[in-house]
């Protein structure tokens, strides 16, 4: 399998740190540990306390896990919570219903497959996400599966940075497409590869953006170092973290990211004080050895690729029966990503069925099944996106139709990857403690109303992405159509946002105006959805329609049954 | 400045490089230096006198400034300086690089320095230790004083502090069993390499 395989220092540091939290809660049951006190530890680890029980966010270190590791994710969630689990944003997976008395159970279970917990939340460096399709994807530069784990350990319990004034994410992305949301990042690390003097030989090098992020003052990243070589870069993100450790502010939690700090001094000044602390400690003894990239890069060889022929889509689509291939196209058009060996495909199995459950749940049954595809089609390893749906990398073309009658059985192989229902959603108010408003039945009534795979194909490319507060981790800020929870006087309301996209074209979408009761948004999102129909050039996506003809259509259509309300209730009195 | 919370300590806990954790008598007496910011009285503080059993001193390192930068210093405190009887503690909004050139003087005479914790979730001072060992090679002892709680002493002792005056209502026992948690590591510390460049490097 081409993924890293912990050894026995890895190993011996989760055992060790399961030992440390055990203690700690010990400690919080006996009472010698007050809650207050106890609040960042757990946080750290993972563990938060919602709405009606704990959270536990089980890292999966940028995205990437084996089929073996699932099943004991599957196993988690049938012995320690309610037969399922849930796939976040930032490519880790949260169980909504455990006991804090359980937990250190769960992350010895966990460590047995070399995974845990460790800085899924807390005011540090968390989770670092990267490209789902890294290592396979036909658009790649550079795998940065490599940088992403030996930053990892170098951020794993790193004791400078163990109290930031505030949560700090790094995202890697290696890709001509963006996939990661980089320009939303604390740090966002874009690699590379030069050419070198002599022509060739190739260096990896990173550019880094800082200060990006969600939240209640979204922000795009500012590059403020290029061309850094790979080996150098604890260093300097030493010197960035240190800058940031030093001045960030702590008065108040909601200017307390980085982007404000960025913000403040200027991307230009920040870049100078970090570069002035760097010039410090550059040639230290902090960067990455050679000897060090060999012990991890070696884990991320290519799998053992059979010499198959590429086929086109007609041949895949000629192994399926006539009658069942126009769905068998969908599914291809849309679920099915070009990869970089001849012969295979990636595949994204959606977890976002129509109004069922929430975005990116899988039960108990789901994840065991979906792990035994993963050994059948896939060398038995798995992705989890940022989009909050899975992904079997290695997929032989020839075998994507019976992997396709497979994933149907799980109710994982809607062909909705991409368009309207492919929602982005927080668990909002159901299990939140920190949520304004639901989101999860916000997100079932949008896919409920645009049940209709046809028209959904007709209508493209749009994303939808819901966060039930300002913190943002249902990534509203940049779905083409974006859908917050406010709070309005105890009563649950809707901001819709407009023109919001990720990906190398990212943008921070725009407030359209006063907010809505729930059950007025899927009118709202026909209306927005209506007026892209009639406006939009042939082919043209809705982003673009939008960037074309600006928000005011979209805004009027919005706010037209309001306004006819209103004017009926108007004509209502005067009669 | 930010909020002082310096109780009196009787034990300290050591924890020098190299070395094995263990708790010793305070000899240390920690001086909040009463700063008002509003009326920037500086220079015009006194000293308190040594409490019964302490054989020095810490002083705001604000305080201190003020010392060096004012034209008539007391007397007491020259002659105690001299008697390495003054250390300095930095607050967490100290700029310790900007008085650089303050720091590398005071190093000849100040036995120990500490940094302040204002609140167990406040780690600036994790820079400042980190700052004083890596930047100005400070050798001497680096105390932890304020709000240090039990599960931040493992990261302290990891940026370069060898002391700590843990908060009165925590459990010495289980602070001096802090330090053995951990066999690995995997970032550098003040105390040693990581253990993935020392499995190479053999």
């Amino acid at each position: 399998m081409a993924m890293y395989k912990y050894d026995s220092i890895d190993q011996t540091l989760v055992d060790q740190r399961v030992a440390q939290f055990r203690d700690q809660v010990a400690r919080r049951l006996d009472g010698s540990l007050a809650e207050e006190e106890f609040r960042p530890l757990r946080l750290q680890n993972g563990l938060y306390h919602q709405r009606h029980a704990y959270m536990l966010r089980v890292a999966i270190p940028y995205g990437l896990f084996s089929a073996k590791q699932l099943r004991t994710l599957a196993l988690i969630s049938e012995k320690y919570d309610r037969g399922y689990g849930h796939f976040t944003t930032r490519q880790n997976i949260q169980y909504n219903w455990v006991t804090l008395e359980d937990t250190p159970d769960i992350l010895a279970e966990l460590a047995k497959v070399e995974m845990h917990a460790i800085q899924t939340s807390g005011n540090c460096i968390r989770n670092i996400t990267s490209d789902a399709f890294a290592g396979v994807a036909a658009d790649e530069y550079v795998d940065t599966r490599p940088i992403c784990e030996l930053l990892r350990q170098w951020s794993t319990l790193h004791p400078e940075f163990a109290h930031l004034p505030r949560k700090f994410k790094f995202a890697v992305n290696g890709a001509k497409e963006d996939r990661t949301v980089l320009l939303c990042h604390d740090v966002g690390i874009e690699l590379k590869k030069m050419t070198n003097h002599d022509g060739l030989t190739n260096e990896l090098t990173a550019n880094i953006y800082a200060g990006g992020g969600m939240g209640r003052t979204p922000i795009l990243g500012s590059l403020i170092k290029q061309d850094l070589p790979w080996n150098v870069l604890p260093s300097y993100l030493t010197a960035l973290l240190r800058v940031y450790n030093r001045f960030g502010r702590r008065d108040n939690i909601y200017k307390a990211r980085i982007k404000i700090l960025v913000k403040a001094l200027g991307p230009e000044e920040f870049a100078r004080q970090v570069e002035g602390e760097w010039a410090h400690i550059q040639n230290g003894d902090d960067n990455f050895t050679q000897a060090e990239w060999d012990r991890v890069a070696k884990h991320f060889t290519k799998p053992a690729y059979k010499t198959l022929p590429a086929l086109t889509n007609e041949q895949v689509l000629a192994s399926a029966p006539e009658i069942e291939r126009p769905a068998f196209a969908r599914w291809i058009e849309r679920n099915v990503k070009p990869h970089q060996v001849a012969g295979y495909a990636s595949v994204i199995l959606s977890l976002k069925p129509h109004g069922t459950v929430a975005p990116g749940d899988a039960t108990t049954a789901q994840m065991l099944a979906i792990a035994d595809l993963s050994d059948q089609y896939s060398f038995g390893e798995l992705r989890a996106t940022h989009e909050q749906n899975l992904v079997l990398a290695d997929v032989e073309q020839a075998k994507l139709f019976t992997l396709w009658q497979e994933a149907k059985k799980q109710k994982v192989a809607l062909p909705n990857v991409g368009l309207l229902t492919d929602i982005i959603a927080c668990p909002g108010g159901d299990f939140c403690s920190l949520a304004n408003a639901k989101s999860l039945p916000i997100a079932k009534a949008i896919q409920e109303r645009f049940d209709d795979l046809d028209y959904l194909f007709d209508l493209g490319d749009i994303s939808l992405n819901i966060s039930g507060c300002i913190n943002s981790c249902g990534h509203h800020h940049v779905g083409n159509i974006g859908v917050l929870g406010v709070d309005k006087d105890g009563e649950e309301w809707y901001q819709i946002t407009l023109g919001g996209e990720q990906g190398n074209h990212a943008a921070i979408g725009k407030v359209i105006g006063p907010s809505f009761y729930a059950d007025e948004i899927p009118d709202v999102i026909t209306n927005v959805i209506n007026t892209y129909v009639g406006q939009r050039h042939e082919d043209e996506p809705f982003i673009e329609t939008y960037r074309r003809i600006g928000v005011t259509p979209f805004k009027e259509a919005a706010y037209k049954d309001k306004k006819e309300k209103e004017a009926q209730a108007f004509s209502g009195e005067i009669s | 400045m930010s909020q002082i919370n310096l109780a009196s300590h009787q034990e300290i806990l050591h924890f020098p490089k190299g070395g094995k954790p263990s708790l010793a008598p305070n000899e240390w007496q920690v001086w909040s230096g009463d700063q008002d910011k509003s009326e920037d009285k500086g220079a015009s503080f006194t000293l308190p006198d040594l409490e019964h059993g302490k054989k020095g001193i810490l002083v705001p390192f604000t305080w201190w400034l003020s010392q060096m930068n004012s034209d008539h210093h007391e007397a007491d405190v020259i002659t105690k300086a001299k008697n390495g009887q003054i250390g300095v503690w930095f607050a967490t909004d100290d700029d310790i690089l900007k008085h650089a050139d303050v720091i590398e003087a005071g190093q000849k005479v100040w036995p120990l320095v500490a940094a302040h914790f204002p609140l167990f979730r406040d780690g600036r001072s994790f820079s400042t230790a980190a700052l004083l060992r890596n930047r100005f090679a400070w050798q001497g002892e680096i105390r932890a004083i304020g709000d240090v709680l039990i599960d931040q002493l493992l990261q302290g002792a990891r940026v370069g502090f060898d002391s700590f005056a843990l908060r009165p209502d925590q459990n010495l026992d289980v602070a001096l069993k802090q330090f053995d948690l951990y066999t690995v590591t995997t970032q550098n510390s003040w105390r040693g390499k990581r253990s993935t460049c020392e499995l190479h490097a053999q």
